[in-house]
């Protein structure tokens, strides 16, 4: 199991009182699943997300994530979790700017203690899932917006993590896009077992989801494994 | 060490920013070398000049003899003793008489000091073999014949008191002028043949003061020996209040370049939200995004160091050989500074490491300042971009 909330509320300080953004969250996440956060605007998708991702803790409750306890972590646990075991993409895709793409995807690979032939390897082969070889050395504000997002794409396979997580990553791209990085992800996905959990209210995305899960005003209100053929 | 590798990153690709920084701060590292370096030059100098031309290893002064104290001169003078003459025959010490006179330069009235000494003494650098076989004959410094609007050649009248206090009066050639750096030797002192000057006086035999090229020699009978610490003292002082001058020049370039080293970090952490937000979702804690951050702005101070270093050298190098022209901006023998025209700068290694050291400590703290705010801030929002 990757991650497993239980009896999981978020809430928000606001002005004197508390808003509840997550209220009462149990949901099972198994290895493999390309899975789907779906609901409205403020129905506590990216809440959700950031738990699972540690970035933040729950006020009640408890989410575990490939075995750790997400609010027993420490600070330097946290991060150890995240540069290790969990890939995030944006949907502003937050490369670097002043990094070249290379560098850009080498990143998470300088916080670990890896040597410099190590990280050529993994960076040039997780250029290669994403079809970007040929970028390495440009500037993010020299490439398309897709091509930025496979650049996330890469930067978050680069360590080959058990989980990505993945905040409504088409919302930036045109049809054609959105379509090429859910492909790309969807075959790393069967290649490499990877787990994928979306957020998302994109149609588009949602054809690719083996499994969605609805919320509403902080609740699950479906949960939904789909049948989909393999693309 | 990945904190420097991303520093430089950051740094270099900040471009026309990142070099405006470093390039102010170096200026102000650079100055700071400079003016240090000058002071410790002049400084080494104007001890080298006093000790040339007015101390040499120490003095001896007659029992009452205060050199601050003008009312003294007139009764400290004493016979020499047969130990004393011993000395002066194996050039350990070279005696001076003074005498409190008047001088009437074109009419004008001019309290001098005659100072006696011995024509051939090579104790001082005081060019007294002038006045060998040449009666009536004084040298002046240079800018005492400015003063008094007087060259060579020309005549002075003086009048004195005798030991019995009966005005005499007499006029003096002026036999030559000896340009020198050292403004108590130049000012307001007509030199004299030693032996002239006791005839003058009736002081047979007498000295007020001796020079002393034995640095060994602290004793002699009744005489006041008065080391070089004691003598320097005043030149040392005056030097330590000009170097004020110096560090005030210094301090604003310094403050110039912290504060845009701190203005850049606190548009960095406000501006760069986005980024600090995915550096802790890529596995970074705060704490280590902080003291990047910190680095980076450090870095800057580091930057300086290596430009300065750059374009320094060669000019520090140009300064040592050449020296530096004080001529132009002020008379300084005239304020009573003892100062040559060209002052050749004293770069000590300890002089540069502890301005380079002043530049990184100063700029690590301007830079951690604004980036310890990093430590409160909410990832999440953050990485959306969100400021909070
Ligand atoms: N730091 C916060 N402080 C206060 N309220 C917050 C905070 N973060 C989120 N919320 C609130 O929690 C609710 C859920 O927010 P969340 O961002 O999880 O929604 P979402 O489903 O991701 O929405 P969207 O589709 O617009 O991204 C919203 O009403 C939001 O205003
Ligand atoms: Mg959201």
């Amino acid at each position: 199991m990757i991650v497993e909330t239980k009896h999981l509320i978020k809430k928000f300080p606001v002005g004197k009182s508390f808003f509840t953004a997550l209220n009462d969250i149990n949901i099972h996440i198994d290895k493999g699943e390309f899975l789907g956060l779906v609901g409205p605007s403020g129905s506590g998708k990216t809440t959700l997300l950031n738990i699972i991702g540690s970035l933040d803790v729950p006020t009640e409750g408890n989410a575990h994530v490939l075995g750790k306890s997400i609010k027993d972590l420490s600070a330097k646990e946290s991060a150890i979790l995240r540069n290790r075991h969990i890939g995030f993409i944006f949907q502003t895709y937050n490369l670097f700017p002043v990094y070249s793409v290379y560098e850009n995807v080498e990143f998470a690979l300088l916080l670990q203690k890896k040597t410099a032939s190590e990280r050529k390897t993994a960076v040039m082969q997780a250029l290669e899932w994403v079809g970007l070889t040929d970028k390495a050395k440009a500037r993010p504000n020299a490439i398309s917006g897709g091509e930025c997002q496979r650049v996330a794409i890469a930067r978050a396979m680069v360590k080959n993590p058990e989980l990505v997580i993945a905040d409504e990553p088409t919302a930036n791209l045109d049809k054609a896009n959105s379509f090429h990085i859910l492909d790309t992800m969807k075959k790393l996905n069967k290649e490499l077992s990877t787990t994928f959990i979306f957020a998302t209210h994109d149609e588009k995305v949602m054809k690719f989801l083996d499994r969605i899960i609805y919320l509403e005003d902080g609740k699950v209100i479906n949960d939904e494994t789909i049948k989909t053929e393999s693309l | 060490m990945i904190a420097f590798k991303l520093a430089f990153r950051n740094l270099f690709n900040a471009g026309l920013k990142t070099w405006l920084n470093v390039f102010v701060l170096s200026l102000a590292f650079i100055s700071l070398v400079f003016f240090n370096g000058m002071i410790d030059g002049w400084d080494r100098q104007a001890e080298v000049d006093t000790k040339d031309w007015s101390i040499a290893e120490g003095q001896f002064w007659t029992p009452g003899y205060d050199s601050y104290d003008p009312f003294t001169i007139k009764e400290s003078h004493q016979v020499l003793s047969h130990e004393v003459q011993q000395l002066i025959k194996n050039k350990q010490v070279t005696p001076v008489l003074l005498t409190e006179a008047t001088a009437f330069p074109e009419g004008r009235m001019q309290t001098v000091l005659l100072r006696g000494m011995d024509v051939n003494q090579d104790i001082l650098k005081l060019p007294l073999e002038k006045l060998k076989g040449k009666k009536n004959a004084v040298l002046i410094g240079s800018g005492m014949a400015k003063t008094l609007k007087l060259k060579k050649d020309d005549e002075l009248m003086v009048r004195w008191r005798d030991k019995n206090g009966t005005f005499d009066a007499i006029t003096f050639t002026i036999v030559y002028i000896f340009d020198c750096d050292v403004p108590s030797i130049d000012y307001g002192s007509l030199y004299m043949d030693i032996e002239a000057l006791r005839k003058l006086t009736g002081m047979d035999n007498e000295a007020s003061i001796l020079i002393s090229n034995d640095k060994n020699l602290t004793a002699i009978d009744s005489w006041v020996y008065k080391d070089n610490d004691f003598l320097l003292a005043d030149i040392k002082e005056i030097i330590s209040a000009k170097k004020t001058g110096g560090y005030v020049m210094t301090f604003f370039l310094l403050l110039i370049g912290l504060l845009a080293i701190f203005d850049t970090q606190v548009f960095s952490v406000f501006r760069r939200q986005k980024e600090i937000g995915t550096y802790i979702a890529l596995g970074m804690t705060r704490q280590r995004v902080v003291s990047i951050f910190t680095i980076e702005g450090a870095t800057n101070s580091i930057l300086a160091a290596l430009l300065g270093t750059v374009y320094g050298t060669p000019l520090f190098i140009f300064f040592t050989r050449h020296g530096i022209s004080l001529s132009d901006t002020a008379d300084m023998g005239s304020m009573g500074i003892t100062a040559s025209d060209i002052i050749y700068p004293y770069y000590s290694v300890g002089l540069i490491g502890s301005a380079v050291l002043l530049i990184i400590i100063s700029s690590t703290i301007v830079s951690y300042l604004p980036s310890k705010k990093i430590a409160n801030i909410n990832p999440t929002d953050a990485i959306r971009g969100k400021v909070s």
